[in-house]
């Protein structure tokens, strides 16, 4: 099955080449100019991953990313032409899963791509716990008691890397490689802003986390089984 | 008090005789018109004390005299004409005589002596006023007297007055007594009121002198408030203007030569806000300008990036010429995307838009990092990459990116300049400061050329062929990086020797570095094969 790509940028001619590319390496891209006609194409062409730019006329990249978040968790990667801190934050804060700084070359976008798009890793079992969480391995699903957490894809592989290795303390380099798939260490800022959005979601009190512990100075682990 | 409090005090004693010149000036001027008063009343209460005294000296002498020879008249007038004369009798007359003649001031006592070693037919008896204490007369006094040379004697002696004692003078005089030889008469008089008289005006000079030198104290305070107090105004103003308040002026009163002062200093001030505000204005503009266009141009050169990329993909179908064209394309812009990001990089710096984003950091595990991403290079070159890393290995609280991009920087050019030879890497770390420092034994710089190598767009060799693409931004940028962070990069070079460039960053975030763990220039007159080939373990990072 072909991977639908929905390309976001207000440049036709970047967009246009982008397209090029994406053709090239067997994907089948979908442009919009803008972010009102972003959010219609999400709709329309459902696709499996979203580039987005984030400077857009009108709606810009950040509230379409948020906005898209809201109903879904289809992988985006922001397009960003400022390197600036805050930008990358605040586009990750609202829910883009990894981002790549223009100008970026072919194989490093096709990279990050293919990256989010690959299938969960194969896990050895079928059913993790972590603290009083249940993780359906299969059935991408996680659950508390009776009820059902719904996670991106993205946070459920980063749940899911702490899980499998409960005595492991990951480091932010080493999370990078498991969840984003950097070889070499990238923007730790990727691992603290989506643990953020994680412990959001799935702990009771996100001033005492026990499902993603901290270790300070080190990075992450799984928080005890209950 | 504790001697800690005592130092306590003394120094900030110390401290506000260093600060405040009117303390100075009004402690200098009461000191010195202390002793110059003190000087001038001690004076004064002398010279009174001796006239004073010396009148009254005066006086007792005449009156001593006259009593003298009033008791001689007497007893020569009272010789009968038979030469007898009753001595007893003729002496009481005498002690009458002699008191209404001694009638000075304060309680006049008087004796009559009979001066020692006579032998006369008739001996007259001594007498003397009740309750006097002749011990005061002293015996050389009387020995003097006794020789009587015509002189009148006299000597200061202190009376037993009840529980006090009381100044006084002894006068003495002789005189004749027919058939009972040579007597003494002495006056012994109470002195007390001229004491008293002294005492009261040294009294008067003594508060006189403090009441002066108060006065000139308090003067001296205001005439220097006056005159110190307008430019302590201007110090603070200036201090202020120094601190960025460009818009502090100093008030301007009168027409003297205080006022005069303010005019000109606010002059400059107002010269020197309208220059900074400029510059502030020209530099924000230009400042915006790179800033705007490095955006600007990223979208157009992401396309042309990809496009040309795509094309290098298949070079191999084209034409040599196309496929020749496509790899210079690609090259190219490659280094045009390179520059432009040191140029973005700069212009964040220069706009002051950058801020530090902290981690905790190995920084051994970083430079081994670097050290492997450089290596390729390095095989190239043939140059061999040796690190050194007694201290450092502990989590620093650094920004990795920024680090990791100083210490790449260094590198590429150590092993761009190598020619061949190794380049070590040393790090180590002390309670304050972590360094690391990238030595290389290539061409090495002189001194014209270091001065100039942290300057924009600067090469050492322009001619020389590059490897890692450099922009001549390098070391600014890695310059502002290691600044970020509150420490500093120095280098050290000498031509045909090599280069040291080192990195000190500070151990806790916020504070600065007043010394480096690494010594600049490196300790190594000794030949490189002597250096330790791999990194010692430290223990000095407890």
């Amino acid at each position: 099955m072909t991977a639908r790509i929905l390309v976001v940028d207000d440049d036709a001619a970047i967009a246009e080449m982008i397209g090029i590319v994406l053709k090239g390496e067997g994907f089948e891209p979908h442009i919009s100019y803008d972010g009102a006609a972003a959010l219609e194409a999400f709709d329309t062409v459902k696709p499996d991953l979203i580039l987005l730019d984030l400077m857009l006329p009108g709606i810009d990249g950040i509230a379409v990313c948020a906005r898209i978040r809201e109903t879904s968790g289809t992988p985006i990667i922001m397009l960003t032409a400022k390197g600036d801190s805050t930008d990358v934050v605040r586009g990750l804060e609202s829910g883009a899963d990894d981002y790549v700084v223009k100008p970026f070359n072919p194989k490093e976008l096709v990279a990050r791509i293919r990256t989010r798009l690959r299938p969960a890793t194969p896990s050895s079992s079928e059913r993790l716990t972590i603290g009083d969480l249940v993780i359906d391995v299969t059935g991408h699903e996680v659950t508390r008691g009776d009820t059902s957490i719904s996670l991106t894809p993205l946070e459920f592989d980063l749940l899911l890397a702490l899980a499998e290795k409960p005595s492991q303390v990951f480091t932010r380099e080493m999370l990078l490689e498991t969840v984003w798939g950097y070889q070499y260490k990238a923007d730790t800022r990727l691992v603290n802003v989506h643990v953020q959005r994680l412990r959001a979601k799935v702990e009771l009190d996100a001033e005492t986390p026990c499902i993603v512990m901290t270790v300070r100075g080190v990075g992450y682990r799984a928080g005890a089984a209950r | 008090m504790n001697p800690y409090a005592w130092r306590t005090l003394l120094q900030r004693t110390r401290h506000l005789w260093r600060s405040s010149l009117q303390l100075r000036t009004v402690a200098i001027t009461v000191f010195f018109s202390t002793i110059a008063v003190t000087i001038i009343s001690g004076y004064m209460s002398i010279s009174i004390a001796t006239n004073l005294y010396e009148a009254r000296k005066a006086q007792a002498i005449a009156e001593a005299r006259q009593a003298t020879s009033s008791a001689q008249e007497l007893f020569d007038s009272s010789v009968a004409t038979n030469g007898t004369i009753d001595v007893e009798a003729v002496s009481q007359t005498a002690r009458t005589t002699i008191r209404s003649v001694a009638s000075s001031p304060g309680e006049t006592q008087f004796a009559i002596l009979r001066t020692p070693g006579q032998s006369t037919a008739v001996v007259m008896t001594q007498s003397s006023t009740a309750g006097i204490d002749e011990s005061v007369i002293s015996s050389a006094l009387r020995e003097q007297v006794a020789e009587d040379d015509g002189r009148l004697y006299s000597q200061a002696i202190s009376l037993q007055n009840g529980a006090g004692i009381d100044p006084g003078l002894v006068v003495g005089g002789v005189f004749e007594v027919p058939t009972a030889g040579q007597y003494e008469l002495y006056l012994i008089y109470n002195v007390r009121d001229v004491q008293q008289t002294l005492d009261f005006v040294q009294q008067t000079l003594l508060i006189g002198s403090l009441l002066l030198v108060g006065t000139i104290g308090l003067v001296t305070f205001l005439v220097t408030r006056l005159a110190i107090g307008p430019v302590r105004v201007a110090a603070e103003t200036a201090e202020k203007l120094a601190a960025g308040e460009l818009d502090r002026r100093i008030p301007e009163k009168g027409e003297d030569v205080i006022a005069t002062l303010a005019r000109s200093f606010n002059r400059m001030a107002d010269s020197m806000q309208r220059q900074i505000t400029q510059l502030a204005a020209l530099s924000r503009v230009q400042q915006r300008f790179v800033s705007d266009v490095s955006h600007e141009l990223r979208t157009p050169l992401t396309t042309i990036r990809l496009a040309g990329d795509v094309l290098y993909e298949q070079r191999d179908q084209f034409s040599p010429i196309a496929a020749r064209t496509t790899e210079l394309l690609h090259t190219q812009v490659d280094r045009f995307e390179v520059m432009l990001a040191d140029l973005l990089e700069m212009s964040r710096y220069d706009a002051g838009a950058v801020e530090l984003d902290t981690e905790p950091t190995n920084l051994v595990r970083l430079i081994e990092q670097s050290i492997e991403a450089i290596e390729p290079l390095a095989e190239q070159r043939g140059c061999e990459l040796r690190l050194v890393a007694p201290g450092g290995h502990f989590e620093a609280d650094v920004e990795a990116r920024r680090i990791r991009r100083i210490v790449q920087n260094l590198l590429g050019n150590a092993v761009d300049h190598s020619e061949g030879l190794p380049v070590v890497v040393y790090v180590d770390s002390d309670s304050d400061a972590v360094a690391i420092a990238v030595r290389d034994y290539g061409v090495g710089m002189d001194a014209a050329q270091l001065e100039r190598v942290f300057d924009r767009f600067w090469r050492a060799d322009p001619s020389r062929q590059r490897s890692t693409g450099g922009t001549g931004l390098g070391l600014a940028i890695a310059t502002e990086d290691a600044q970020l962070h509150g420490g500093l990069i120095d280098v050290w070079s000498a031509p045909g020797e090599g280069s040291c460039f080192r990195v000190t960053l500070p151990r806790r975030r916020g504070s600065s570095v007043a010394h480096s763990p690494i010594d600049l220039p490196p300790i190594d007159a000794q030949p490189i094969d002597l250096l330790p080939i791999d990194r010692v373990a430290g223990e000095r990072d407890a």
